[in-house]
């Protein structure tokens, strides 16, 4: 599997036409209805490669433009996604700066 | 990909341009996939719709967040617990809230501002938009699709002539069988005719003969007794009438 490839996983004949957003392989218990005590062995069956992990955020980016950037009458929702979580994000990465800033001795 | 979000970020020429490098790229899976026209095989797998957007709370919050707290707390439970972390962030400092935070607050309000009043223009303009793109896409298919239904339209208004044309082609047909008749009729009337007359000219024919031997006979038989009286016979015969004048004198 190159750059640029479809996944292993997805067969044209049996799938259909390709949608980014749709794990292709053999689906497991959604982590929704995972009970607690097997969260180990769900986390263990996981695929931790690199590539698999890029996939799923790939996937998880185009869920997200799925249902909020392409639909025909999209709102202002995915701008303001962004804009929240890039705000949350720099606040993050600034944090050990922004502590800095506390008004208060004791809490 | 095409909404209005991707019209204000000017996504619409880059998908273009993505779509049409798709298009023309040689791999052999990506022809197999511009090569799948029928529906997938395996279950559970449908071609993909684009869907209506995610509705959302506040503009942007996902309303599933909102879904996922309400089972558990009721309605006001989502907006109880953003409001206590926060309360709890605020208090102990782990949010801090620097000169940052007052930028951010302003802008949250000329945004909200911003949005109401010009967000309804926006999207109605938008919306225009993405109905005339659409359209201009969608033109040319409807005015073949209408197109070939008036050539289908066409055909079978020529197919319903053609059949007016046999109903034709029988009557012509019919006439046609008259005219035989007709002439076959004038024909036999024409032998019949021309068969009494010869029949008719025969019969004249045997009259005529019978007519004329009978007269040769009769001269004839005239002729033959005439140049059987010897003038013998003539004289007695005068005598004979002399003598009858005689007597008839006498009486």
């Amino acid at each position: 599997m190159a750059f640029g490839d479809y996944p292993i996983d997805y067969n044209p004949k049996a799938h259909g036409p390709y949608d980014p957003a749709r794990f292709y392989g053999k689906p497991d218990t959604p982590f929704g209805q995972v009970k607690v005590g097997e969260i180990g062995s769900w986390l263990a069956r996981r695929n931790k490669s690199p590539q698999a992990m890029m996939g799923a955020v790939s996937r998880a980016y185009w869920r997200w433009q799925h249902k909020y950037v392409q639909p025909k009458k999209a709102g202002i929702a995915p701008f303001l996604h962004v804009v929240f979580g890039s705000m949350a994000f720099f606040y993050m990465i600034n944090y050990s700066k922004l502590t800095h800033h506390r008004n208060y001795k004791y809490h | 990909m095409l909404s209005r979000a991707a019209i204000l970020s000017g996504q619409t020429s880059k998908s273009l341009v993505a779509s049409c490098l798709r298009a023309t790229s040689t791999s052999s899976l990506n022809n197999q996939v511009a090569k799948t026209d029928d529906k997938p095989t395996e279950v559970g797998f449908q071609r993909p719709v684009r869907q209506e957007p995610g509705k959302v709370r506040l503009g942007f919050v996902p309303e599933e967040w909102f879904q996922f707290f309400y089972k558990k707390t009721g309605v006001t439970g989502p907006y109880t617990f953003a409001f206590t972390l926060s309360t709890y962030l605020v208090s102990k400092e782990i949010y801090v809230l620097e000169h940052e935070y007052y930028t951010g607050l302003s802008l949250i309000i000329m945004w909200v501002y911003g949005i109401k009043t010009l967000g309804p223009k926006l999207a109605a303009y938008l919306d225009k938009e993405i109905d005339e793109f659409e359209k201009g896409w969608n033109e040319s298919r409807e005015e073949q699709k209408a197109a070939l239904s008036d050539q289908i339209k066409d055909e079978e208004k020529n197919q319903w002539s053609v059949e007016g044309q046999n109903v034709l082609v029988e009557a012509k047909r019919e006439n046609v069988a008259l005219q035989l008749e007709a002439n076959y009729r004038e024909r036999i009337i024409q032998v019949y005719s021309e068969v009494k007359k010869r029949l008719d000219y025969q019969v004249e024919k045997q009259n005529i003969e019978r007519r004329i031997t009978q007269k040769n006979l009769v001269d004839w038989v005239v002729a033959k007794v005439r140049s059987s009286i010897t003038p013998d016979q003539e004289k007695q015969n005068i005598n004979k009438c002399i003598n009858d004048l005689s007597l008839l004198a006498k009486a």
